[in-house]
């Protein structure tokens, strides 16, 4: 699997880029593959929460991302993002890509959370990058059984960790509760015996295979 | 900062808010700490700090969760074995102050979050916040008041009727005062004080503040051997401008007044300077059976050496119980040494009465640490002689002197003040000196720096008048403070040799030890206080000659911080109290006192506080060492 993106040459008219979106673009394709078999203190994790107008894939628009780096398993504030899409998609989704690096991307709920960004970066920027990404709806009740058996949503697994946030609804607020739930997630997989990104691909990637109906 | 930053910054800034010290924190130093926390997480069970971990590399608070803290070791040693903290709650404080490892370990109780702040911003931010400075500081004032307390309950047979003298002298008054107005005829004064049946009288003046007294004592000198007329005004035989202490002055400092000035009676007074009441010794002695007061009066009373000898044993005996009682080695040392300059007067007295030296102008010195009034129990005598003489029979006056001070050593050393063994006494011809001669051999130690000339400025620098006219003295140290002030190569050659001897502190281990395993508490403890203290004291002009006193009043003259200088005196009474008891325990086993211990046998609690201590004294060493550049 190669971390590098590729183009798709696309349904839509080509994407008019300015030069200068094109270079940050160039930059960030060159960056090296990352490892996923470094230990979680290793690895440089990126949170990526969005909002958006509703919860259509197909009608609605994106509003605005946002992004937590953790680092040693620590999160520091120096490292986050937040950036509305107006008046510039184009830097706020290169900002974004900048900032994520070949690092793994943490999401809660990639199924919508992943999908909206990708789109969005395909309609904007015409690139479709291969993301190394970790769904938390997915691995916290793998992590967590005896604490959520009925927890689903963001909000069940904060209380279930008693996790608190300054801001609920918003793309940095949710992203820092997910970023707090993600240090929970790498202390327990650690303990657990899941202590590389690879590892938790692979224990979530399991969970999905065996809830999803044959 | 980006918008994002920003954001979490302030979301870690409101946390902290809900929390005591941080929301007292001045604005700029809880942006200084938002901005560089970091947010971490413990699953429960998790080790988060340890002694093994080494010199810690965060200060942790405690966003959500419950962390224990318990005590390395096998004995509890706090008010706590182990304790919880919540959120809000941080630490280790005293281990990334002092830079050392954990005594604590710290475990998550359940799944946690702390935020970290790492080490050298932690620094940063005691200097930066004033607030934080204080928080930080109080908590090692805390440490000190713990250890105090087990002291006491080391010897808790005594702990009980130790708390009875720590009591105000409010509360010890058993009735409203009684008084009389100057103008009262002496004859219904007397009718008063028998109806009342009161061993003294007090004079006190419309507003009820007192100007005389008259004790039961004074009658037969004052009164019926002189025939006094009782029809005259009491003002005209009463002691004029009596001692008074404060209704908040506890019952420790009534005995230690009436130790020092010989007194039986104290006025007590409100506030306002008001008569509240009278504290007799035997109100004290009710409490407590000291016997500070007997020994004093026996000491007064001594006609030879062999009675003085007895009451410097009941000096050595009541320290002895002093210390089992826990009292503070600021008020020990004061009681030593006011009981100790007892003894000293009453054997020159004696001593005189055997020496023909009337009409000879002279006064007696106490220099190094009992001119400090700092004497621990195993003091050497450090003494001299200042003396004025007519032209031509300076030599003959200095001959009587010297045989006077001769068996005044040797009375001294009977009476357990072992002779010096530098022979800093003042039966050595070199240092019984005139006022022309101690300002020329003092100055000679200002102009030319030597090393032997430091070393003697920081014995004799250190005198005080112990008897006899203390003008001469005040003359002496005026004049010593003007010379020495206005030599600075003088005071950065002092400031140089005082830096010398660094604290005790390791870099690994705790403490650096000596070859013996030992730390010696008055080489490489207390003297890097005095030696700071005496140029301080000597530059910015204080008086004072104590080590405290001079901190104090030479830190108020440099702005330093109250906080700061308390932190400073708690360490320095820690380890003079660290002294004594090891000379206590050492007199014990008839083992003489010496000053060196061994850390290892120190119990958790104290090695903590001892680091605490050597780490004042570094930052005060520190202090002087950017003054003058070093």
């Amino acid at each position: 699997m190669t971390w590098l993106s590729r183009l798709i040459p696309g349904a839509h008219p080509p994407v008019q880029l300015a030069p200068e979106i094109r270079a940050r673009l160039d930059a960030w394709r060159k960056l090296p593959e990352t490892a996923l078999t470094s230990q979680h203190a290793e690895t440089r994790y990126v949170i990526v929460n969005t909002e958006a107008s509703g919860l259509d894939l197909s009608k609605d628009r994106l509003l605005s991302v946002a992004a937590i780096a953790i680092e040693g398993g620590l999160i520091d504030p120096k490292l986050a993002f937040y950036q509305s899409l107006e008046p510039d998609p184009a830097d706020a989704l290169t900002g974004l890509l900048e900032f994520i690096g070949n690092s793994p991307i943490v999401v809660f709920n990639a199924g919508f959370n992943k999908r909206v960004i990708l789109n969005a970066i395909e309609r904007v920027l015409d690139v479709e990058p291969e993301l190394h990404c970790i769904d938390l709806y997915w691995l916290l009740p793998a992590l967590f059984a005896e604490r959520g058996q009925s927890a689903s949503k963001l909000t069940d697994w904060m209380n279930a960790l008693r996790i608190e946030t300054f801001q609920r609804h918003h793309a940095l607020g949710d992203g820092y509760a997910i970023a707090q739930l993600f240090l929970a997630t790498q202390a327990r997989g650690r303990l657990l015996g899941h202590s590389t990104p690879q590892a938790l691909i692979e224990l979530e990637h399991a969970r999905q295979r065996l809830k999803r109906p044959l | 900062m980006t918008t994002a930053t920003e954001t979490l910054v302030g979301a870690s800034a409101d946390f902290l808010k809900r929390f005591s010290p941080f929301d007292q924190m001045e604005p700029e130093a809880l942006d200084y700490l938002s901005e560089r926390v970091l947010l971490g997480f413990f699953s429960k069970g998790a080790t988060i700090l340890s002694a093994e971990m080494g010199q810690p590399r965060h200060f942790y608070i405690i966003q959500r969760g419950k962390v224990q803290a318990s005590q390395s070791g096998d004995v509890a040693l706090t008010e706590y074995a182990s304790m919880t903290l919540g959120p809000g709650e941080c630490f280790p404080i005293g281990a990334i102050s002092a830079g050392r490892p954990s005594t604590n370990t710290y475990m998550a109780l359940e799944d946690s979050f702390c935020f970290q702040l790492p080490a050298d911003d932690f620094m940063a931010l005691m200097r930066i916040s004033p607030v934080f400075h204080v928080f930080c500081t109080q908590y090692i004032a805390s440490l000190l008041s713990q250890s105090r307390q087990q002291l006491q309950s080391t010897f808790s047979q005594r702990a009980a009727e130790q708390q009875t003298m720590t009591t105000p002298l409010g509360h010890l008054i058993k009735r409203d005062p009684i008084f009389v107005t100057p103008d009262t005829s002496t004859r219904s004064a007397l009718e008063k004080m028998n109806e009342m049946r009161i061993g003294c009288m007090v004079v006190a003046d419309a507003d009820a503040r007192p100007v005389g007294i008259l004790t039961q004592s004074d009658l037969l000198s004052r009164i019926v051997l002189p025939a006094f007329d009782l029809s005259r005004p009491i003002s005209d035989v009463m002691t004029p401008a009596p001692q008074v202490l404060q209704m908040t002055a506890t019952a420790y400092d009534a005995a230690l007044e009436m130790a020092t000035h010989a007194r039986r009676h104290l006025l007590v007074v409100d506030s306002d300077d008001k008569l509240r009441g009278v504290v007799s010794e035997r109100d004290l002695f009710s409490l407590q059976r000291i016997g500070l007061r007997q020994i004093r009066a026996s000491i007064e009373g001594a006609d030879d050496i062999e009675s003085l000898q007895h009451a410097s044993r009941d000096i050595r005996q009541l320290a002895l119980n002093l210390i089992a009682q826990g009292i503070g080695s600021e008020q020990l040392t004061r009681f030593i040494s006011a009981l100790n300059d007892a003894l000293t007067r009453r054997i020159i007295t004696l001593e005189l009465g055997r020496h023909e030296l009337f009409g000879v102008q002279f006064c007696w010195l106490a220099f190094g640490s009992e001119g400090r009034h700092e004497q621990t129990l195993s003091t050497d005598q450090d003494n001299g002689i200042i003396f004025s003489a007519p032209e031509g029979e300076r030599d003959a006056i200095k001959q009587k002197l010297l045989a006077f001070a001769k068996d005044a050593n040797d009375a001294l050393a009977a009476c357990g003040f072992p002779l010096c063994k530098g022979n800093i006494m003042a039966s050595n011809p070199e240092l019984c000196l005139t006022l022309e001669e101690w300002k020329r051999r003092f100055g000679a130690w200002i102009r030319e720096p030597d090393p032997q000339a430091l070393l003697n400025a920081s014995i004799f620098f250190d005198f005080r008048v112990l008897f006899g006219s203390e003008k001469i003295g005040d003359q002496l140290r005026r004049w010593l403070l003007e010379t020495a002030r206005g030599n600075s190569t003088f005071l950065r050659m002092m400031a140089q040799n005082a830096l010398a001897v660094a604290p005790p502190l390791g870099r690994f281990r705790d403490f650096v030890v000596e070859d013996d395993g030992m730390i010696d508490l008055k080489k490489s403890g207390a003297r890097l206080f005095v030696d700071v203290a005496r140029i301080l004291s000597l530059r910015s002009g204080v008086e004072a000659s104590s080590t405290v006193g001079r901190l104090r009043q030479s830190g108020q003259r440099a702005n330093m911080a109250e906080e700061e200088l308390d932190a400073i005196t708690d360490g320095f009474h820690f380890i003079q109290l660290l002294r004594l008891r090891s000379q206590h325990l050492d007199t014990e086993h008839d083992a003489p006192g010496d000053n060196k211990i061994d850390p290892d046998t120190l119990n958790e609690l104290d090695r903590r506080i001892l680091k605490e201590a050597f780490r004042q004294a570094r930052k005060l060493q520190l202090r002087l060492k950017l003054d003058y550049q070093l």
